[in-house]
């Protein structure tokens, strides 16, 4: 479910979590469900930082129309 | 008048006027042209009719001998001094004296810096006009993309100090390198189709488009209308990195935005790894902590509730005992007893209490009930 997100709106989605379970007015259930999220978020989010060197891929355009 | 040849038996032999006037009238068929080269060997005199140059090809070395009429030099106002580029236009032409090839240019226009700066600003201003350059446009760069596009020349310099800052910063990352020409005829095409292909990748999230320093008309390419236009409207933003510190391509406005050097537009595309983890983690650490105090927070809400039902049994008991002690206090005022013990009797007679003194007769027995113990009487007289 994470695959076609950005890190960035992980990291954002994982932000909204954390700042709903500090203001604490979630009933235990709900709160059990979101911690879980916000683990997979984190996870997520690691995960995409895991590799250890930069890929570089070559492109060529097509020849514009002359 | 016809070019004849002289006939020695059945060959056929040409003056040297007569081969320079057939190739002269030859040339004479070709159409004007636009020719480009540096100016060298400039010679104006105000004796003559014609003004001589020879325009040279940079890369080459090849020239190429101009005339132009004096009055129409003169009537330009152009002041060249050799090394100047020019476009000339005119057409080849030989000089049949000495059978050498020119060009007639009936015009001569500077390709210099001049020239160029004037249409830079009238092109800037038209753009800055049409709102491509305006800060709302301006979109914001994403912070981890998931794929950088890198536009860039063949220039090894440029495009290694980008690729490795990226993966200093953040060794996630990933590249679509294209790499195209950059200068000279086509670059504005090509950089433009290379922003398109790489705007076209479904991964790309920003574009880089970056080349290292070079000489103001090295840059030019990246100051086309085309060229800006396309940075303006790339379906993601565009960073631009052309050049060094002082240099302002017109593609620095319509980017999203704009790095003094190829180290500094890695830093815009890319977050420090490092930074990003540890704002992860406390992420994390926060997540844990919140739920603990959550979990600690219902926990002391329940035991307050275990100890008000346990403690409720007990409560009840009380109360009810109050309302016991309530009772047998009214009931304890009804009785007639505690009226007796207030100095009151009972005054019974057969049995039945004697409420009116006209219900007995001198001489009946009465049985009197005191609070304590109890007398036997008799009626000395009647007082109804």
């Amino acid at each position: 479910m994470n695959e076609e997100k950005s890190f960035e709106e992980l990291q954002k989605e994982l932000e909204d979590v954390v700042a709903r379970l500090e203001r604490g007015d979630v009933p235990v259930d709900d709160a059990i469900a979101l911690f879980r999220r916000g683990e997979a978020l984190y996870r997520a989010c690691v995960e995409r930082l895991q590799a250890a060197e930069l890929r570089i891929e070559e492109l060529t355009p097509e020849r514009p129309a002359p | 008048m016809k070019v004849e040849p002289v006939l020695y038996g059945d060959r056929k032999v040409y003056t040297v006027s007569a081969f320079n006037r057939g190739i002269s009238r030859f040339l004479g068929r070709l159409p004007a042209v636009w020719v480009e080269g540096e100016v060298t060997e400039l010679r104006r005199n105000a004796a003559w009719a014609t003004v001589f140059l020879t325009l040279k090809d940079p890369e080459t070395g090849a020239s190429l001998k101009v005339t132009i009429a004096r009055a129409t030099y003169d009537r330009l106002e152009l002041g060249l001094v050799e090394g100047e580029a020019v476009h000339a236009a005119g057409r080849a032409e030989l000089y049949e004296l000495k059978g050498e090839l020119g060009l007639r240019a009936s015009t001569l226009e500077r390709i210099g810096v001049g020239g160029h700066l004037v249409a830079l600003e009238r092109l800037k201003r038209l753009l800055a006009a049409e709102g491509l350059f305006a800060p709302e446009r301006k979109r914001r760069l994403p912070r981890v993309p998931r794929a950088i596009g890198v536009l860039t020349g063949a220039d090894a310099a440029a495009r290694g100090d980008l690729l490795t800052t990226i993966e200093r910063r953040f060794p996630a990352a990933r590249a679509i390198v294209c790499e195209t020409r950059v200068q000279g005829r086509g670059a504005p095409e090509a950089i433009v189709a290379g922003l398109q292909a790489l705007a076209a990748h479904p991964e790309v999230d920003v574009v880089v488009l970056t080349r290292g320093g070079g000489s103001f008309e090295d840059l030019l390419p990246f100051s086309a209308e085309a060229v800006v236009r396309a940075v303006a409207t790339c379906a993601v933003p565009v960073v631009s990195a052309v050049g060094h510190e002082q240099d302002t391509p017109l593609c620095d406005f319509a980017a999203a935005a704009r790095a003094a050097t190829p180290t500094a537009a890695a830093a815009l595309v890319v977050p420090d790894e490092r930074e990003l983890r540890a704002s992860l983690d406390a992420c994390r650490r926060r997540l844990d902590l919140s739920v603990r105090n959550l979990v600690t927070r219902d926990a002391e809400r329940l035991g307050r509730l275990n100890d008000r039902l346990r403690g409720a049994p007990r409560l009840l008991l009380e109360r009810r005992r109050a309302a016991l002690d309530h009772t047998a206090a009214r009931l304890n005022a009804l009785s007639p007893l505690a009226t007796l013990a207030r100095g009151y009797a009972i005054v019974r007679a057969g049995g039945e209490a004697v409420r009116e003194a006209a219900s007995v007769s001198a001489g009946d027995r009465l049985e009197v009930e005191l609070a304590a113990g109890g007398l036997g009487a008799r009626v000395e007289d009647v007082r109804p």
